[in-house]
């Protein structure tokens, strides 16, 4: 029994509802007053199912909005279902004996009535009234060890080097993570994609000293790693073939930091190693790898995946706009100005490339995608339609004072002002700037692949393709799959973790993005770091179009087995435009990436100038659907 | 025929209200033998939207046609959305068919058919 009373419940409910502007106590106030109390029996209800009381109010109050400060009616009624609610919970009372409700009333009152939105929240967060109700039956006293706990020992394996260091809050989650364990060793950090997420392998012992099999332990944001959890429960357990990386137990969570952490339980090769396929691509011959590609990735995964693939025409911004930097960043002002350029859906982005520094712009009816509290910053994204769509056209929001401010995850902004920061161009501009370019960056046209020729400026470009439509198809994706998230485990099996991405998408995305891990960590080290060696080495890969797999260089081996694999799920045969939009979106967004090398990054900028050059070629009325420059279809053998 | 509906707010200030119609009481208006059951700001509907900024005057209907009911939006500002299975919702346009218990939104405002069926 919890020692929460009923005012103390009722203080936060009013005070929620106040911040949401709503006026009124519903079952929602009542519930997030209970998830805001230290040490509540709700709390425990989500903490035991790896979910953190944010990450569940966030997904309360998206449901129900945010007011407006209309106020429509007086004081703060009542809904006729927490009345209701409040009479069932007054009943379990008297049951009791009790003359007080009490928190156990009130949470058992709100899963037997059912219907409320926090059930409703709760049900698609993959929390049961059965498993609540075993909750509350079972009423644990704090099982979670305390981030300072003691009780495990953490070694390093002997080969153990570290990429980054380890800081006390990883150290922290770890010992929660394994909790129950007699000691853990760390045996390796896998480098991770191009964000901040951590990735390591660890051994874990019994309390008798038994070692367990190796688990891959990632750790990122909370609220990143728990999207991952519930994408991989809604979208991605059941599609998994049976030899791979599972999701094991619920995500660990900590209150004294905005980390969490899960584990993938894995299987490994005879050497008990596990590696990821940035390391699998060096131990082993470019065409057993290749291969490896073709037969294990792609075959085992796809018939769940990529294979079940429907026609599916979208318009490019739909799909890659969100891989852009944000369409504008503005400085956040309080003083709403009635004349200010508006972005909304639809969106205009004419409108707005245009617009000078300092301009007055409004964004209306967007979505928050995500809030940056160390910045001060929210982003925001259209927030419409598709899945895809939906997080389109990202606006960053800075200098507000998120303390004072209540927004949360999902939440509606019906109209938010700033002066105009930085637009998407020049965001874009600097990024390539960085890298040096031999070339002017304004002009519409870059020197070509070979000398003499022309290639059209990506950075200019671009903006036209986002409106052009495609026609492709929708499977389910992994969404960020490179060679970092790509596991090799026992006889060579694929791995694939890290699905925080996972959806229904662009059939081709993942081979696109595969194809720009390939080029930065396979392909460019054959080549240098010069523009000229990018040049070159997208010549070559173009160039090989035609020629025979055992002709290739090593190094273009395995861009020609996904390019084989594309061809395969081209949704017009031999028209790989399709392609070549995905490619050139997912190579411009890796130049912009100061995580990569500058090899990969001038790399995939050409890959993406070739990728559009072709776009257009093929787009022109006597152009002929082909993947290279000279005319010649691509035919590669099967590896 | 005659046919009954119960309808209930499933979000808001209302949240929980359980509002009962029947054609036999006079509730609804028909058009063309179909019962129409209204949803709007504007008081003489139905169901009466009074707090809900978003809901149109007259914003939406539900009615009972080939042994189904139907979820209709009469072109409001702010749209009519039916819940989908994966969490997700889709605007309606023009008339779609509804379950009993499928969520739908009106303006601001979820709402769910409890129960409904011709009386026998």
């Amino acid at each position: 029994m919890s020692d929460i009373t009923l005012k103390d419940i009722q203080i936060n409910a009013r005070q929620e509802s106040a911040r949401m502007q709503h006026f009124f106590i519903g079952v929602e106030h009542l519930f997030i007053g209970m998830l805001k109390a230290r040490e509540s029996l709700a709390a425990s209800i989500v903490e035991q199912h790896g979910l953190t009381t944010d990450y569940v109010i966030d997904e309360i109050r998206r449901r129900t909005g945010k007011g407006t400060s209309q106020r429509m009616f007086a004081g703060a009624p009542y809904t006729p279902r927490a009345d209701m609610v409040m009479s069932i919970a007054n009943d379990l009372m008297l049951e009791r004996g009790a003359d007080e409700i009490a928190e156990q009333d009130l949470l058992e009152a709100i899963l037997e009535e059912g219907d409320s939105i926090p059930v409703r929240a709760l049900h698609s967060l993959g929390i049961t009234t059965p498993a609540a109700r075993n909750v509350l039956a079972n009423p644990l006293p704090a099982t979670m060890p305390t981030p300072t706990s003691p009780t495990i020992q953490i070694e390093f394996a002997k080969n153990y080097s570290p990429l980054t260091t380890l800081r006390d809050e990883h150290y922290a989650l770890l010992r929660r993570l394994f909790y129950g364990s007699g000691r853990i060793r760390i045996d390796a950090q896998l480098q991770g994609g191009y964000t901040t997420a951590l990735i390591l392998v660890v051994t874990a012992f019994g309390n008798d000293g038994l070692e367990n099999a190796p688990v891959v332990v990632k750790i990122d944001r909370a609220d990143t790693i728990l999207d991952e959890a519930q994408r991989y429960e809604q979208i991605i357990k059941e599609t998994l073939p049976p030899l791979t990386a599972r999701l094991e137990d619920f995500p660990a969570t900590m209150e004294s930091s905005d980390l969490a952490g899960l584990k993938y339980t894995f299987v490994t090769g005879e050497d008990g190693a596990v590696s990821d396929m940035r390391a699998a691509a060096q131990n082993q011959s470019a065409d057993v790898f290749s291969q490896w590609i073709y037969t294990d990735l792609y075959q085992r995964f796809g018939k769940t995946w990529w294979m079940q693939r429907k026609p599916y025409r979208f318009q490019v911004w739909t799909e890659y706009d969100w891989l852009l930097p944000p369409l504008v960043t503005l400085e956040y002002e309080a003083q709403d100005d009635p004349a200010a350029a508006v972005i909304k859906d639809p969106v205009r982005r004419s409108k707005i490339r245009k617009a000078e520094y300092g301009a007055r712009i409004a964004i209306e009816d967007f979505a928050i995608h995500r809030i940056q509290p160390d910045r001060g910053s929210i982003i925001l994204s259209s927030g419409r339609g598709f899945e895809a769509a939906k997080r389109a056209y990202k606006v960053e929001l800075r200098g507000l004072n998120l303390e004072k401010d209540a927004h949360f995850r999902g939440e509606v902004v019906e109209r938010i002002s700033g002066r105009l920061w930085k637009t998407r161009d020049e965001i874009l501009q600097m990024s390539v700037a960085g890298l040096a370019p031999d070339f002017d960056l304004a002009s519409p046209v870059i020197p070509g692949l070979a000398h003499g020729a022309y290639l059209p400026n990506p950075l200019v470009l671009y903006d036209d393709l986002l409106d052009r439509y495609v026609n492709g198809s929708l499977s389910r994706i992994h969404g960020d799959l490179h060679l970092g998230n790509i596991l090799v485990g026992h006889h060579h099996a694929a791995f694939l973790i890290d699905f925080a991405q996972a959806r229904n998408g662009h059939t081709l995305f993942d081979w696109a993005c595969l194809e720009v891990s390939l080029l930065d960590a396979y392909v460019m080290s054959a080549y240098g770091q010069d523009w000229d060696d990018a040049r070159e080495a997208v010549h070559e890969i173009n160039g090989s179009a035609g020629a025979a797999f055992t002709a290739l260089p090593h190094e273009l081996k395995p861009i020609f087995s996904i390019r084989n694999i594309v061809k395969e799920n081209l949704e017009q045969a031999g028209n790989w435009s399709e392609y070549f939009i995905a490619l050139a979106f997912c190579a411009l967004r890796a130049s912009t990436w100061d995580t990569m090398s500058i090899a990969g990054r001038r790399g995939a900028f050409y890959l993406s100038a070739s990728a559009m050059g072709e776009v257009i070629a093929t787009s022109r009325p006597s152009g002929q659907d082909t993947i290279s420059s000279d005319g010649t279809e691509v035919d590669i053998p099967r590896p | 025929m005659d046919l009954s509906v119960e309808i209930m707010f499933m979000s808001g200030v209302e949240d929980g209200h359980l509002i009962a119609l029947s054609a036999e009481n006079g509730d609804g208006v028909s058009n063309e033998g179909v019962w129409i059951i209204r949803f709007g700001r504007k008081e003489d509907n139905e169901i009466w939207l009074r707090y809900d900024s978003f809901a149109s005057r007259y914003h939406a209907r539900v009615y009972f046609r080939a042994q189904r009911w139907w979820l209709e939006d009469c072109n409001s500002k702010n749209g009519t959305f039916l819940e989908l299975d994966d969490d997700d919702e889709a605007r309606v346009s023009g008339s779609v068919p509804i379950d009993l218990g499928q969520l739908f939104r009106v303006g601001r405002t979820w709402f769910r058919i409890q129960d409904g069926a011709p009386n026998e």
